[in-house]
């Protein structure tokens, strides 16, 4: 039971990183822009296929791939943002609409690069972390996960110490207050949907060899992104990531326990709940909920 | 030129000239290729399947089977109908695995393309196109004989009884691994999923292999599969079945199942493109892996009781188009073809009720692995699906590998109430199904 218990905290750590990265650049972009942004999933997808394309079909060195993978998916947020985004800034609704015409853009084009079939990710490394018989983490894995603590610090490092950060948290706290002291909307937009379309990009292509990659991979995971964003408080980048952890763990505990369909519904009913209890989320502001 | 001919009367110089211009025409006639006059007229064949989307592994490559199989015969001369040639043309539609874009694409299929024959994968969107199929009376098939139900006399399942042919599976794995005594098993939560838990929770129990614990069901949008690995494993079990899990689900499992350290039986009803996972494995890991559907390139499909023209041939012409996409389907569309084509010249007719007769006269008819009956009334309701033997598949040194054929009328003779057990505990069985 002791070795169950374990592997059940291993695995639930393994989603709660991936989730995070996920959740947190879907916030960061509505905090900043207003903007609840589909096609959030088919940024995460559009990294997983850069390492179709560069590590499995290229030979590139992974670790290279991820690095291009973030910097490739951020290039596409920042094309969101200059052609979809700006235009439609008054306009949440209009920006949301697009987003979801983009998905399908973005899920076409791939279909048609790469064939609608799943495609193959070789193994990055076969190595295993083995605390028992039957407690076991792969390394690629423990990758996954240590990015995600260092790409998120790294991200609260930012936010917190540079000036940047603080023109972002000012854009999202108050995007006209902020701009009569001087800050650029334009640039705080760009910076916003760069580093959030980055992170989903670079969580796709850390959990490429992982998982089924496919053109249409981004729809669980924006739902479960969602969830985690409502119970966290819309907007609130340490709610996403606290929100993530938990709905990872009781995610990975109710599955191994139970049932992973019970899982989505309780996953499902404690977004309900807080929406019933605490409609702004566990860490939201009522003028963002 | 023939009223001069005849009006001028017939000079030497004449007669030779028009000698060679009338021979010229009938060497240029017997010189063109046959299949041209052959080809003057076309019959339709619908291929409303998931081309797109997580299940169109079990689509696509079916319909990349079925142009090589047009090609074959359109080159042979197409279908003797009426002892006129016809030259076979496929109309796709991508049904996405959705019972309004498949209600959709058959009603465009029949109005608009003029097809007489229209194959299914079936499943999820077999409902929405059930009124179409009432309403018009076309034929259609489906891969999956879940769909079957006395209310459609028109559809048939002619190529597999999904998810049946799993017993055959267990059962021989119960004869030469008699030591393997508890088993888990998962499964998606759909309508590929359930009546395969079903089967394979009767071909279990009549085999005396226990059930360490009830079935685990995932949603399928599930992407990481390592809890549901973990809980397997948690009961130490000597078998691990896959279910009918598609393909997205089958890899990342063994994947896991390799990585948390499991080294005993692997089960599974599929393992399409399983090179991909001995490479994320390894070969060790994947040996002894059984499961149902074979490649074609193997010498068994030589024997003589097999119905699929040059097996062999069909598999190095796909491999050799499609690199890497073989699969479970990739054959069995054409293999509907097979029997429909020939239905269709005994009937001298390409209408659906007239090749549905000649198709089901007498009983039997030619199945790819063999000669077969067409069964069904105690399950779906209706006699539709057409079934014999199925091969049972292992993994060895890296390559699929032909193991056994097995009756699957045989198993059910002696174990069909147990089946029929496990489906209603399902509501699997046909009139329990909505």
């Amino acid at each position: 039971m002791i070795d169950l218990i374990a592997q059940t905290g291993l695995n639930a750590l393994y989603a709660a990183a991936y989730l995070s990265l996920v959740a947190v650049g879907l916030v960061l972009i509505f905090g900043v822009m207003g903007i609840v942004n589909f096609a959030h999933g088919e940024l995460f997808m559009l990294g997983a296929y850069v390492v179709v394309a560069l590590y499995a079909g290229g030979q590139v060195p992974y670790l290279a791939v991820v690095a291009i993978g973030l910097a490739f998916v951020g290039v596409v947020g920042l094309l969101m943002e200059w052609t979809m985004f700006r235009p439609l800034r008054d306009n949440p609704l209009g920006g949301l609409v697009a987003s979801i015409g983009f998905l399908m853009i973005l899920q076409a084009l791939v279909s048609m690069g790469f064939g609608v079939r799943m495609a193959h990710v070789p193994p990055f490394t076969q190595d295993v972390i083995a605390f028992s018989d039957r407690v076991r983490l792969p390394v690629q894995r423990l990758i996954v996960i240590g990015a995600a603590v260092v790409l998120l610090g790294a991200l609260w490092l930012f936010l917190k110490r540079t000036r940047f950060g603080w023109a972002l948290r000012a854009s999202a706290q108050d995007r006209e207050a902020a701009a009569l002291q001087g800050i650029s909307i334009n640039q705080t937009a760009r910076i916003a949907m760069f580093i959030g379309a980055a992170l989903a990009g670079v969580a796709g292509a850390l959990t490429a060899p992982l998982i089924s990659v496919n053109p249409h991979m981004g729809h669980s995971v924006i739902v479960a992104a969602f969830i985690v964003i409502i119970v966290g408080g819309v907007g609130s980048l340490e709610g996403a990531v606290i929100a993530a952890v938990a709905y990872a763990f009781i995610h990975t505990i109710v599955t191994t326990f139970w049932d992973g369909v019970i899982a989505d519904i309780v996953g499902l009913s404690l977004m309900l709940l807080v929406l019933i209890v605490k409609p702004t989320g566990l860490f939201g502001t009522a003028d963002r909920a | 030129m023939f009223v001069n001919f005849f009006r001028s009367g017939l000079s030497r110089r004449r007669f030779l000239s028009s000698a060679a211009t009338l021979s010229g025409i009938g060497v240029l006639g017997a010189t063109l290729p046959r299949k041209v006059f052959a080809q003057d007229q076309v019959v339709r064949v619908g291929f409303l399947a998931p081309l797109t989307g997580p299940v169109a592994a079990w689509g696509k490559p079916g319909l990349d089977g079925c142009m090589i199989w047009a090609e074959w015969i359109n080159e042979a001369g197409g279908i003797d109908i009426g002892g006129e040639k016809h030259r076979v043309e496929f109309i796709p539609y991508d049904d996405e695995y959705d019972p309004a874009k498949a209600r959709a694409g058959a009603t465009k299929l029949i109005r608009e393309d003029g097809v007489k024959f229209i194959m299914m994968l079936g499943g999820d969107p077999w409902p929405g196109v059930q009124p179409v199929a009432e309403r018009t009376g076309m034929l259609f098939s489906t891969l999956l004989p879940s769909d079957l139900s006395p209310d459609t006399t028109t559809l048939i399942a002619p190529a597999e009884v999904h998810p049946i042919y799993n017993v055959t599976g267990v059962e021989w794995l119960a004869e030469t691994r008699p030591d393997l005594k508890t088993a888990v098993i998962c499964a998606q939560d759909d309508a590929l999923g359930l009546p395969s838990v079903a089967t394979y929770l009767a071909a279990f129990e009549a085999a005396g292999i226990e059930m360490l614990e009830a079935p685990i069901l995932f949603d399928p949008a599930t992407t990481d599969f390592a809890p549901v690995v973990t809980r397997m494993l948690a009961r130490n079990p000597q078998i691990v079945c896959l279910d009918t899990c598609y393909a997205d689900y089958v890899h990342p499992i063994c994947e896991q199942l390799f990585q948390q350290g499991y080294e005993g039986q692997i089960l599974s009803c599929t393992a399409d493109f399983y090179e991909q996972i001995i490479e994320k494995t390894s070969k060790e890991f994947m040996e002894g892996f059984v499961f149902q559907f074979p490649d074609f390139d193997d010498p068994e499909l030589n024997a003589d009781f097999i119905n699929f023209q040059e097996p062999n041939r069909f598999y190095e012409e796909y491999a050799q188009r499609f690199p890497g996409q073989w699969g479970a389907v990739s054959w069995e569309y054409a293999s509907i073809m097979d029997l429909w084509k020939a239905a269709v010249e005994k009937a001298g007719s390409a209408e659906p009720d007239a090749v549905l007769a000649a198709m089901t006269e007498g009983g039997t008819a030619p199945h790819a692995f063999g000669e077969a009956r067409w069964w069904g009334r105690d399950l779906f309701g209706i006699d539709n699906a057409l079934v014999g033997n199925w091969p049972v598949i292992a993994i060895e040194d890296g390559k699929a590998r032909i193991k056994a054929f097995r009756s699957i009328p045989d198993w059910y003779d002696k174990h069909g109430e147990l089946l029929k057990k496990h489906m209603a505990a399902y509501n699997q069985l046909w009139d329990q199904r909505s």
